[in-house]
């Protein structure tokens, strides 16, 4: 996967960048960053046989498709808000419009839709690689500023609001 | 189990809770994703649990470290389905049309447990509320509603995308 545009970007859009690439479940489930532009997030994430929700069917499990938003809403929140600073999820709200075909990658597109000193509020749309079909909708409001050591990107927990 | 609606299935009560764990069990070991976490079914004093344990591919943010939320999803969504299938009296596969997760509190490296309450199981749906906590119970991390669809049975491998 190209990364074609990281190094234009802020620095604090490309330590969480970074950061999210990072984060081990992440890693484990094998999400990449596409492309961070003008504040819109893309993430990617190929399935695997382990993620599925049943033996006899290839339909991948509704809940990672939810982890694939929490990281992608939580790198939206630095893609918003050109600055670092510890977030944590306060909330998140899935609608799962269609089944995910396991042979099929996923998409996830984040935006931040609206920025306070205090709270992001983040939409995720989670689509089939192929034919872009919406497979899922994502809400999330986020804390910013939470009580953290050092940067807490992508979507991480913290003691509460 | 606590249930409100007059379609409700029969709820096993406590004294049943070792068949439930059992019944619990299989269900959940036919997820992929379930067995990948390592979920398993637990006796609690209040009933049956569901328990996350604790690895570094759980990880979240590796500086604290917590678990990624995500986690916390698949925990709640997968004991919801679990609880909602097991009510059913044919054990359909229910099909989870949408989840809300508040994250009450930091969560921590550690082993996580999920509680089921099925708010109402009805004919073709079934709404179940989630609680997670980690030491204390009396201290959620987390807590979720998870909507699900139960298909109807002639229906159920045909038409996955009949709605």
């Amino acid at each position: 996967m190209t990364k074609p545009n990281r190094a234009q970007h802020s620095n604090a859009v490309t330590t969480a960048w970074q950061f999210t690439e990072q984060v081990p479940h992440g890693r484990e489930l094998g999400m990449q960053v596409v492309s961070v532009d003008q504040g819109q997030v893309c993430m990617r994430l190929t399935p695997q046989s382990w993620m599925f929700a049943q033996e006899d069917t290839k339909e991948i499990c509704t809940s990672v498709l939810y982890s694939l938003a929490d990281s992608a809403g939580g790198l939206a929140v630095f893609a918003g808000a050109l600055e670092l600073m510890p977030i944590a999820t306060l909330d998140l709200r899935m609608d799962y419009l269609r089944p995910a075909s396991g042979d099929q990658a996923l998409l996830a597109v984040a935006t931040c839709r609206h920025l306070t000193d205090e709270v992001a509020f983040i939409h995720c749309d989670i689509l089939s690689e192929g034919n872009r079909e919406l497979l899922a909708t994502a809400n999330a409001t986020f804390m910013r500023n939470t009580q953290g050591q050092q940067f807490q990107a992508g979507g991480r927990k913290k003691e509460g609001a | 189990m606590s249930t409100t609606g007059d379609s409700a299935q029969p709820i096993s009560g406590p004294t049943e809770s070792g068949k439930e764990s059992a019944d619990w069990q299989a269900l959940l070991e036919r997820i992929p994703y379930a067995r990948h976490l390592g979920l398993e079914v637990q006796r609690g004093d209040a009933g049956v649990l569901v328990h996350l344990p604790c690895c570094e591919a759980l990880i979240g943010n590796f500086m604290l470290p917590a678990l990624h939320g995500g986690v916390l999803g698949a925990l709640i969504e997968l004991t919801a389905r679990v609880a909602a299938q097991s009510q059913d009296a044919e054990t359909r596969c229910p099909r989870i049309l949408d989840s809300h997760i508040n994250y009450l509190r930091s969560a921590k490296a550690r082993s996580t447990f999920a509680r089921a309450d099925v708010v109402r199981q009805g004919r073709r749906t079934s709404l179940v509320q989630v609680t997670c906590w980690q030491g204390e119970k009396s201290k959620p991390i987390a807590s979720g509603q998870v909507q699900l669809l139960l298909p109807a049975m002639v229906a159920q491998q045909e038409d996955r995308h009949g709605h």
